[in-house]
């Protein structure tokens, strides 16, 4: 018992749920707690100290009954010859012989109604490769194969074929019936279970699967060629350099001393001077940070877009006073979209509703979308962060705008995929870039992780 | 601690003495939560009674409810504890006769001074320590409950800060050293949802996700709370609530707004759920203007007329 928990554990942790030490040695606990003998006490023991993210407990769901059974074995038919008069069956072997040798044992074995062997269910998984499958979504594909291994069609329309002989030799049609309904059941019986068998090993294999891909690896692999579990291991990571870029921001602001008179701090102070208020002390204004961000999600920028997204998701989850915008040929405010608390979503939802047309970036518009409706964000205290590649489609440019915007804000950041030898042709960044306090080159995470350490040193 | 939770079933029979109805998933996780000492962090959209359960677990067990709500700007000040600058600094003007006897007498001025700093403890006592609820309940006689409330509202920053007293119950002071709880007080945390908790935070608590309860679930919840409406009456009114739930609204109606919801009815003494009666009612229900008037269109709408329709075999996809 105690190995097939650590076997769950690892399968979830191969699947992408993390999962702490401190947290598989609670599961124990409550497990010891709980008892085993009641599977849904069981069940909830593990859940509520393993996952902790709504988002994980589908995985989680899936998982469990692969480890520890789905709490019943599959229905089988039974035999059908058991309630046969001695004539019939007698009709059923002589139908049967007209079938070559292993065509008819397969039929028989079906009819027997006995559930496969765990023999007969390995044999069947090193037929079709199960031992290398380490992806619960083939679980479905295996046990057709398997299925197909057993000739599972074959059979099935030899069977059909038997019923109707077996009625023209003249066995009554209830009966014919009863004997079809009894295979039926056999069938779906065995497919249950192999379905089941195929969910149970390949969980195996994916406990026993190394810890997933290094970081390190993704580091300077292009946004575009990573796969969705990339993604979730990128997106983490973003989440971390999010965190990091706050905190510095945060430092950045000189803490104002010229707030409101702090009476606590003024009595405390004149406890020096026998409770005569020598020195005033004025509260401190703690500064929170507040970032304007403005996205570009546009077709020349969509490889890294949902990547940018999903920083600006993080960012948005540190700081409170984000407002974020997206643009492609307008602005559109997405602080909205981005108040669930699922990443994958709030990006899908924002791509949906802004999908990418031909060469209609209009950079110049969207700042003066920005200009008429939202300028009243920037103010003293605020970062101004741009991300896209200023390709503007030989639109204005409208540099004064941005002039303006540049001059309001504490500070500008704008994170570009290009290097500045591309900035040519229909680029308009070289005309931004002056009016920017950093421009940083960012198309792969490392470089999205050095622009936030430059950020921070800088 | 109480004796009462020895099991999940007396943990769901007690708390629906307290009229909160528990599922199996909530009664077993309440009652681990309670016997592994650790906190619990319920999880699920807003209304669904989270805050609800940490009340009736306190009421069941007999224990005192400590609140912290939390908010953004929230800090240890304001959660944990304060020093108590004017009544320190009365204090020291009203002593001061006092300490004239005491020190008076010493002879030379380092006597004086020795005399003064075995009295220092009095002015850094937990006397002058203004309690906020998290010390309360670390420094409480008795065993607490306490709730932490909408922890996503806060900041990362004040996460980071209750690890401490989640994981050890206790919390240092730096005049006074590290206070330990007497009693390990039962923490349940809330939240919406809004942003992703640290992970430090969640590894040290069981997960707890309640989601809007189903018609059995939410009618028998009804039925506790609103006695007084009638049978059929709840039945349609649960009914429609829950189809309300299934359209896409910008905020979709909570338990509380349910029994909001039926608590009108009996007011205005309805019988049936007919169109006056929803249009007077329905803003109980929904809080936006766009989401009344989308349900208005939608669901109080008559019928369709069954349009005739071409009974051929592809009839069945063709409805939506």
């Amino acid at each position: 018992m105690e190995s097939r928990i650590l076997q769950l554990i690892a399968a979830l942790r191969a699947s992408g749920v993390r999962v702490s030490l401190a947290e598989s040695a609670e599961a124990f606990s409550a497990v010891d707690l709980m008892g085993i003998q009641d599977r849904e006490h069981f069940r909830l023991s593990l859940r509520a100290t393993l996952i902790k993210d709504v988002k994980d407990l589908p995985t989680f769901e899936k998982l469990f009954p692969l480890f520890f059974g789905s709490g019943q074995p599959p229905m089988m038919g039974g035999n059908p010859m058991d309630n046969l008069t001695p004539e019939e069956i007698q009709m059923l072997v002589e139908a049967l012989k007209q079938y070559a040798e292993q065509l008819r044992q397969r039929m028989e074995r079906l009819m027997n109604g006995d559930q496969l062997s765990r023999a007969e269910l390995e044999a069947l998984g090193q037929l079709v490769g199960l031992n290398q499958a380490d992806n619960l979504n083939y679980q479905n594909w295996m046990a057709q194969r398997m299925m197909r291994a057993l000739a599972f069609p074959e059979v099935q329309k030899a069977l059909k074929e038997l019923m109707e002989q077996l009625a023209q030799m003249g066995m009554s049609r209830e009966r014919v019936e009863q004997i079809r309904q009894m295979i039926q059941q056999n069938m779906q019986g065995m497919q249950e279970q192999m379905e089941q068998f195929a969910g149970e090993r390949i969980a195996e294999n994916l406990s026993e699967k190394p810890r997933g891909e290094n970081i390190d690896n993704l580091m300077n692999r292009p946004f575009h060629a990573l796969s969705d579990e990339d993604k979730k291991l990128i997106q983490r990571e973003v989440k971390k350099l999010a965190a990091m870029l706050r905190t510095r921001i945060a430092l950045r602001q000189k803490r104002a001393k010229n707030g409101q008179m702090d009476p606590k701090a003024t009595i405390r102070a004149s406890l020096k001077y026998h409770g005569v208020p020598m020195e005033i002390k004025h509260k401190d204004r703690v500064h929170k940070p507040k970032i304007v961000v403005i996205c570009d999600v546009s077709t020349s920028m969509r490889f890294c877009s949902e990547l940018m997204l999903s920083f600006l998701f993080a960012l948005q989850g540190q700081v409170r006073k984000t407002h974020a915008f997206a643009f492609i040929d307008h602005l559109e405010s997405i602080s909205e979209d981005f108040s669930g608390a699922d990443a994958d979503e709030a990006i899908q939802s924002v791509l949906w509703r802004m999908p990418s047309g031909h060469y209609n970036t209009d950079l110049g518009w969207a700042l003066n979308d920005f200009n008429n409706e939202y300028m009243d964000t920037l103010n003293s205290g605020t970062t101004l962060i741009i991300v896209g590649d200023g390709r503007n489609n030989y639109n204005d440019p409208r540099v004064d705008i941005f002039s303006n915007m540049s001059r309001r804000a504490t500070r500008t950041i704008w994170l570009n995929p290009e290097p500045p030898i591309m900035w040519n042709g229909d680029s308009d960044m070289a005309k931004y870039a002056p009016l920017c306090s950093n421009v940083l080159k960012v198309g792969n995470l490392r470089e999205l992780a050095n622009a936030v350490d430059e950020l921070m040193t800088g | 601690m109480s004796i009462l939770f020895d099991s999940t079933s007396t943990v769901k029979t007690e708390l629906s003495k307290q009229k909160y109805i528990a599922s199996d998933e909530i009664a077993t996780i309440v009652y681990l939560s309670h016997k592994l000492g650790k906190p619990l962090l319920a999880e699920g959209p807003a209304g669904v009674g989270k805050t609800e359960l940490a009340k009736a677990i306190a009421s069941a067990t007999g224990r005192e409810l400590i609140r912290l709500q939390c908010y953004e700007g929230l800090d240890e000040s304001k959660a944990l504890y304060e020093w108590e600058y004017s009544k320190q600094l009365l204090y020291t003007q009203l002593l001061r006769d006092k300490l004239n006897d005491t020190l008076g007498k010493a002879e030379s001025l380092a006597e004086a001074a020795d005399k003064l700093a075995k009295e220092e403890d009095v002015f850094f006592s937990s006397r002058f320590l203004l309690q906020r609820p998290l010390l309360k309940a670390i420094l409480s006689d008795k065993p607490t409950v306490v709730l932490i409330d909408e922890i996503d509202r806060a900041d990362a920053e004040f996460e980071a800060f209750l690890l401490e007293i989640l994981s050890d119950f206790q919390v240092s002071v730096p005049e006074l050293g590290t206070l330990t709880a007497k009693h390990k007080p039962f923490v349940i945390l809330t939240s919406n949802n809004t942003r992703e908790l640290s992970e430090a935070l969640k590894r040290r608590c069981l997960y707890l996700f309640i989601d809007y309860p189903n018609l059995q679930e939410e009618l028998a919840v009804v039925r506790l709370k609103v006695p007084d409406l009638n049978p059929k009456l709840a039945q349609q009114a649960v009914e429609f609530v829950q189809k309300l739930r299934k359209a896409d609204m910008r905020k979709s109606p909570s338990i509380s707004e349910t029994l909001d919801w039926a608590n009108a009815l009996v007011a205005l003494n309805a019988s049936n759920l007919d169109k006056a009666v929803l249009e007077e009612t329905l803003s109980v229900l929904l809080k936006h203007e766009a989401d009344l008037q989308k349900a208005k269109r939608q669901l109080m709408a008559p019928p369709p007329q069954s349009k005739p329709r071409n009974n051929d075999e592809f009839g069945r996809f063709s409805g939506n």
